[in-house]
Parts: C-alpha cells; structure tokens; sequence
C-alpha cells in the first residue's frame, strides 16, 4: 500500500504521483519522476504514460493519463478502485489534488517488470572494461512479448507490440527451447521461468494470429512436455546464443602517429547522444591524445566499441570543444575494438590565459541526426545505473535468490561460461 | 465525459465489474481471456459490450462508473450469458485450429471471428459433430470476404481499352468543368473557431454543421486549385500542405500500377492509385462497391475539390489543414499562427512522444544535420509535419468517401482528426526504429570480421 497523490494539470490531464514525489517538480517535459532519461521507464499504455524510476525503491509508477475514459480500463487494476474514481473525479473538474492509498496488485508488478525489460533493451550498460556483459536481445525480446501478453489489460488496440516484438525475436525461440530441455526440473528455478515465458509467447502469437516453423516448433514441444519427461543433456549456453565474449581490448594496437604528445585525456560517454549497441558503456570509453606535429596540432580520438557494434556504415562522431569554443566533428571508424578518428585541433588560447596555458579540451561521442545535444553531466546517474546492473546480475547468478526476479537474459548473461 | 460522481464507497469502476462477473464465470474462457483470466481487451470491446452488456439499449450501463444496483444487472447479464461465452471460447478455438490447417494468415483472429464465434454459440451452441465443416466454412467466407474487391480485379478492370478511353474522356470533362477560387479565408477563421471547441467535453456542432453547409470544404478545395502560396500567412507552406507536389494539382491520370513504396502526394496520384490505396488498406472490403462501380466514381471523385465528393469529408480537410499548420512536433514552442485547443490537445501528445522517445533511446536530432542520414530525413519530416499529417488525412478520408461513410458531426470528426495525429506519431517511432535497426545491421559484425572489409 503506497499514498499517492491524483490531480489535474493545466493541460487537462490527470496526473497520478507516487509518494514524495508530486507535480511540483517543474518543466512541461518533467512526468513527475525527475532526473536524466536513462533513469526512467516508461510504458505506453491506454490514454495514459506510466513512469517509474529506474533507480529507487519499487513502487507504483506515475500516470500522466491523457484519456481518462480509455484509462478507466486499467487504472483500477494498476491502483486500486479508490485511485481509478479519484481519476475520474479529477478529471470531471474535481478542483483540488486528492491524496489517497493505492493497493497493488499482480498487475502493477508485471507492468513495472516490463517497463524495466524495455528500459533495459535501450539502456543496459553494457561494457567490456566494466566487466558487465550485454543482454542477448532475442531473448530478452521475446521475454517482453510475453510479458505485453500478460499485460494485455493496459492496452486497448493492437499497437501493443506483442506481434512485432515477436516477429522481431523468434530466432530466441529455438535456442529457448534447447536451453529449457537441457535444465532439469525444478520448482520456481529457470526451467519454470523458461516454460512461462515459453508458453506465454506460444498463447500471444496464437491470439494474434502469427505463425511459422519457429513458431510451429514451439507449440509441438509445449504440447510434449505435457507427457514426457525431458531428455536433460548438457548444453553450452555461450554456443546457443552465440556470445561475444571475444572483446580484445586493442590497446597500444593503434598505428604509430608520431608527433610529440601534447595533452591526453578522456572525453565525456554521454550515452543520450548515440542508439544503444554502438559504443562501449563504460565511462572511460572516449579517450583522446593531442600530438605536435611542427606547427601543426592534431587529436587522436578514441571510443571502445560496443561488443556488439556493427563493424561498418555507422557514421559515428567525436565532438571536439577546445576552450569552450564551437564544437568541431571528427567522423569516426572502426578499427578493431574502437571507433577511432584524427583530425586538427585549432588551439587557440581561452580568452583572458596566455598562449602557453594548458588548453582545455572537450571531447564527447555522438551519432548526427540521432544526437539531441550536449546535456549536463551525469556521470554520478551513469555509475548509478552501472551499480544496479553489476547488483542484478549478481542475484542473477544466484538463481534461488528471488530478490530482483532476474530476466532470461540477464540469467543468461550472468552464467559462468562453461556447460550448465 | 464522464457524468457528475457519486461518493466513492458506492461507485464501481465497470471494467472491474466486468472483469470480476468474467472470473466469476470459472473455466472454460480461456480463448477469450488473458493469461492472469482476465477477459482480452478485444474480448470486452468486441463481445461483451456490443453483445451481451449493449449500453445502447441500457444507457445506465454505458458510464465508466455503476452504482450498486447497476454493477448487480451488469455482473447478471454476464452470468446468464455464461454458456454461451463458453461456447463462444470454444469455437473461437476451433476457428484459430481450422485457420492455422487452411493456412490462412492474413488478420487478426479476435477481430475477424469474435463476431461469429458469439453468432455461431447462439445458433448451434457449443461446437459439435459437423463443427469442423462449419468452421472450414466460416474461415473461408471471411478469408474471401472480399468478395472479388482485389487490386487484381482492378488491373483487369483497368485493362479495358474502351473504359480507359471512356475515363480519359471523363477526367477532360470534369477537370474543365472546375469553379476556381481564389479567398479561403472565411472558411480557415471558421476553422479555427471549431478547433478551439472540439476538444471540450460538450463540443459545439453548430459551426461546424455550419461550414458543411455553406461549403467550407468545397470552397477550399477550388483555392487550392489555383493559389499555390499566400494562404497560411506566407509563401510557405503552400496552400495545399503537400497534398501535391507541383504548386497547383493537375489533372488525375487513369493510370495501369501501384506501388506502397513509391506513392506520390494524394492529389497526384492515379486512379489506380488511389482506388489501390482504398483496395489495399480495407479491413472491411465487403463494405465496398464492387470494383467496376469504384471505377466509375473515381473520375468525378478526382476532379472535385479536394479530390473528395462528400462535403463533411472536405470539411474535415480544412479543419485537418488548419490543425496541421499549427503543429509542432519538436516542441520548439515557437508560437505558430493561432494556436487553438485542438492544437494544444495534439502538441501535447507530440511533447508526451517525445519524452517517450528520449526514454526508449529513439531520438532524432531537433536541428538539421547535414550528417545526419535517414534520422535527419526523419527530423525534416518532423519540421514540416503538415505534410505527413495531410497524407494521412487525405487517405482516411477518401477511404470513408468511397464507403460512403461521410463525419455527421464534431466529434467524428475530431475522432478522425485526433486519430490521424496519433497515426503520425506512431509512424515516426517505427520509421525511427527501422532506421536504427538498418544502422546496427550493417552486414559484417566485429566478432564475425576482426580485419576491416573493403567495400
């Protein structure tokens, strides 16, 4: 039982805020959970934005409901009767907030589970010098296409996603299976968790009408499980899903520039400022070195790649400030495990220091026609984000520990690299 | 709008009255229902209401909120339709099993059999010897509801020598027939007026009654036939908003192919074109004239302002046109040309979608990127949004002239009007999230090609 607070904005929406946290918090973009993007989860539910903090104790999310008649669908399964009339109240120009107590129910947990599952799909930080292993995506795809399922409530048209997010991943479907036939029986461990989410893609797809050979596979083996006994034979989890663990850091492998080193530093990882799966997450992943070359000055830039990054056609770019001056771009490639590029550095002395001060140098990473802009700096929210990933693939590696209800792939993902 | 509340301790939300009488039911649900027992959502949407609760019929039943005695008649009319929801789950079982054999995959099964599971329970009951028949027969109706309304039929109907002869001469006629005109501006005041009442919870019909009877519609239509700019206060945007892509529209051709990929602006397209957009996007192509009488239409459709024949259509192409001018989906909050309620309503879906979008790691940047590839293509489009919101407009609307399926009052209307702004929306996150899938699926992966490829 949590309080929360139920209003109406100026816009005319109906705002439903959990605990401390309530509308006064600020600007027109604020959904009554403060901090940067990457510390959110946000659900797109009917009439209404679910929101909660990545970070933080669990607990019901913030509605921003924008269609109070569609939202009275779910709002008294999320919060309990109570809130769902206090909505309905708000919205008919009910003139003052009212505070009340929400219950929780199955529901809310499944909803604040997916909106996790999708936060981590775009945000996991994933990072070889970090030590935190990427999430295979088929696999936790397809645990979120059983998850929309479960949630089906929340949504009142088919733009739930359930048929693209299965469409998308049914290459996780056979690894799946193999990897559930090969765990013997055991309650409330992995092989159950396997078999829901197994059987939960099997009834979404059935509901929306999608088949095909993965698809058929999976139905037969579901209808035998109900009979036989498994055949349990060991099986290799890395070669199942095709790991890439072979991240060789190429340290010191870059070509020799020459030049006498002037200044060397690491950039900023804004990780708004690029898609997921491209760049390293770790917040060391940009470094740079300025060379004299005679007269002339040039910036050596480089970013660990993602494990996963695409080895071509990604126009990344470093962005280069000196002094504070105007941004200057240095298109990027991929040259072994880094995203590196080169070019001038105009060095001109910061207004007001003389010619001989150390300059100061800005170096970030960003994709163009992706990039927002430059924020403020989040390196504590980002370490923040690192500690919760390194704690939940440590309870993840523990699979008795119900703490924080691992996902496939982060079970996977914490998994010692030999037979399981 | 919800009606004027009653305490809270008596009140019960109907969805939640629904969903306990459902559980109430016990087994034997399960086609209709979700994983937790929950009947689906499409379950409620498509049976319960429209055929067993019908708030037509019992306007009580029809808030989100019942009193005592209310939720007890509502749980009841559930209770006694119980044998039938189970037979309903069980044919609803037997059509899917039947579809899958028959290899048919083309729509969602709730929305093409829920109807006729609920028809097939209450004639025969639950499923039995000769079932299979039935549903073999069932599935294939409904696979072939079309009734002949295919795009092929219209390549063979198009075929035609003579008729192609008889349209052209049709086309020459009409489009020399058109009235220009030159001064919109009364009918885009008028507009405005109704964008600011549309969103409140009683809209007020009568000025948009108003301009559909004046021809509002149609008068804009002939201004756009010959002023290319000078409408919405400047050169840019042009009048039209991108219905074409010349300054003016010209004369529709007759046209022999199509193709999704490659469709120009609305009012440059074909008849084939258009007829193929309507033949294609159709859920219900029953409801369509046969293929040689669309034909027929078409020519007339064309050259009529707008492209559309139904006044109320062309109407909501204005207050559509008026709404789209003022839209802004980069949440700049430069202060566009009146600003009306409905612009307030559809901006601030645009700001809830881009926070979205920034939480789901889906951005596109807000200035232009002369580096910025297909995002930037994106990000442009999102510049100019009148153009893809007009698209959009345009197509739904001439679907519903075809029909014959005019906006009898404000609130249709608006309904389509806010349900094309979402439409937009959620096709600028699937393009966003097609071009960031096309950008990490660049062919050679760094675990798969440790040494740099030469193109």
């Amino acid at each position: 039982m949590t309080e929360v607070h139920v209003a109406r904005g100026r816009d005319g929406s109906v705002r439903v805020t959990a605990g401390p946290v309530s509308g006064q918090t600020g600007g027109p973009d604020d959904e009554g959970v403060p901090g940067p993007d990457f510390t959110r989860c946000v659900l797109d539910v009917a009439g209404a934005l679910l929101v909660w903090p990545v970070l933080g104790t669990p607990g019901p999310p913030v509605a921003e409901v924008h269609d109070v008649r569609r939202a009275q669908q779910w709002l008294w399964a999320v919060y309990g009767e109570g809130v769902a009339a206090a909505v309905h109240d708000a919205a008919a120009g009910h003139p003052t907030g009212r505070r009340l107590t929400a219950g929780t129910s199955a529901l809310t947990h499944t909803a604040a589970r997916l909106g996790f599952g999708h936060w981590a799909a775009r945000w996991w930080p994933a990072s070889y010098p970090d030590g935190i292993p990427e999430l295979e995506g088929d696999v936790l795809g397809l645990e979120l296409a059983a998850l929309t399922h479960q949630c089906q409530e929340l949504s009142d048209d088919f733009d739930d996603g359930v048929a693209d997010l299965i469409e998308e991943h049914r290459a996780a479907v056979d690894p799946l299976l193999r990897w559930w036939h090969a765990l013997p029986p055991q309650p409330d461990g992995t092989a159950d968790h396997l078999e829901r989410v197994l059987r939960l893609v099997d009834d979404a797809a059935d509901c929306v009408g999608l088949d095909g050979p993965e698809l058929q596979r999976l139905r037969s083996a579901l209808d035998e499980e109900r009979g036989h006994a498994r055949a349990s034979a060991p099986v290799d989890l890395s070669a199942l899903f095709a790991r890439r663990d072979g991240h060789a850091l190429a340290a010191g492998a870059a070509p020799r520039a020459g030049g006498r080193v002037i200044a060397r530093g690491a950039g900023t990882n804004d990780w708004r400022r690029y898609p997921p799966g491209f760049v390293d997450s770790a917040e060391h992943a940009v470094s740079w070195t300025a060379r004299a070359h005679g007269a002339r000055r040039q910036i050596e830039v480089e970013v660990v790649a993602h494990v996963s990054a695409p080895a071509a056609g990604v126009p990344l770019a470093a962005e280069v400030r000196v002094n504070g001056g105007g941004p200057h771009r240095i298109p990027l490639v991929r040259r072994d495990d880094v995203w590196a590029g080169r070019g001038e550095l105009e060095l001109l002395p910061e207004a007001g220091l003389p010619v001989t001060a150390t300059p100061r140098i800005e170096v970030g990473v960003l994709l163009p026609g992706f990039d927002p802009g430059p924020g403020p700096d989040l390196g504590v929210e980002r370490e923040a984000i690192r500690d919760l990933a390194r704690r939940r693939l440590a309870d993840a590696a523990q699979p008795s520990t119900d703490g924080t209800g691992p996902f496939l792939a982060e079970i996977l993902a914490a998994a010692p690299d030999e037979d399981y | 709008m919800p009606p004027p509340s009653q305490p809270v301790d008596e009140r019960r939300p109907r969805a939640q009255v629904i969903d306990r009488a459902w559980r109430d039911l016990g087994a034997g649900l399960e086609s209709l229902s979700g994983p937790g027992g929950a009947p689906l959502t499409r379950t409620v949407k498509l049976i319960v209401l429209p055929l067993i609760v019908r708030p037509a019929l019992r306007p009580e039943l029809a808030a989100d909120f019942l009193v005592p005695t209310e939720a007890a008649r509502l749980a009841v009319l559930i209770r006694e339709s119980g044998g039938r929801l189970r037979a309903t789950a069980r044919w609803f079982t037997l059509l899917k099993k039947t579809r899958r054999a028959l290899g048919v995959v083309a729509g969602n099964p709730q929305d093409l059999y829920f109807q006729r599971c609920f028809e097939l329970a209450t004639e025969h009951g639950a499923p039995t010897t000769g079932a299979e028949e039935v549903a073999r027969a069932v599935v294939d109706d409904l696979a072939q509801a079309g009734g002949g309304r295919t795009v092929e039929a219209l390549k063979d109907c198009l075929a035609d020598p003579a008729l192609r002869a008889r349209l052209d001469a049709e086309l020459a006629a009409a489009w020399e027939s058109r009235r220009p005109a030159t001064d919109a501006a009364e009918a885009l005041a008028l507009a405005a007026e109704v964008l600011e009442t549309c969103t409140a919870p009683e809209p007020n019909s009568s000025a948009y009654a108003a301009m559909v009877e004046v021809g509002h519609g149609e008068l804009f239509g002939r201004v756009v036939w010959t002023r290319a700019g000078g409408v919405w206060g400047g050169e840019e945007p042009p009048a039209h908003l991108g219905l074409t892509a010349r300054p003016v529209p010209a004369r529709p051709e007759i046209g022999r192919g199509a193709s999704t990929a490659t469709l120009p602006a609305p009012l440059d397209r074909t008849l084939f074109e258009r007829l193929f957009v309507v033949l294609q996007s159709s859920s219900r192509r029953e409801e369509l004239p046969a293929v040689p009488e669309l034909v027929a239409r078409e020519p007339g459709r064309s050259c009529a302002p707008l492209g559309l024949d139904d006044e109320s259509l062309r109407v909501a192409v204005v207050l559509g046109a008026r709404l789209a001018v003022g839209l802004d989906p980069l949440g700049t909050g430069d202060p566009g040309p009146g600003r009306t309620a409905a612009h307030r309503a559809v901006n601030g879906r645009w700001r809830r979608e881009a926070s979205v979008l920034r939480a789901r790691r889906m951005t596109v940047s807000p200035r232009p990127d002369p580096d910025g590839g297909a995002l930037e293509a994106l990000a442009q489009d999102l510049r100019t949004p009148w153009a893809a919101y007009m698209r959009r407009l345009w197509v739904r609307l001439h679907g519903r002239d075809v029909r014959g399926a005019p906006l009898p009052d404000l609130a249709s209307a608006w309904a389509v009007l806010d349900g094309v702004a979402r439409s937009v929306m959620m096709d600028h996150r699937a393009r966003v999230r097609a071009a960031l899938r096309a950008l990490s699926a660049t062919p050679a992966t760094a675990a798969d090609a440790p040494e740099p490829r030469s193109a």
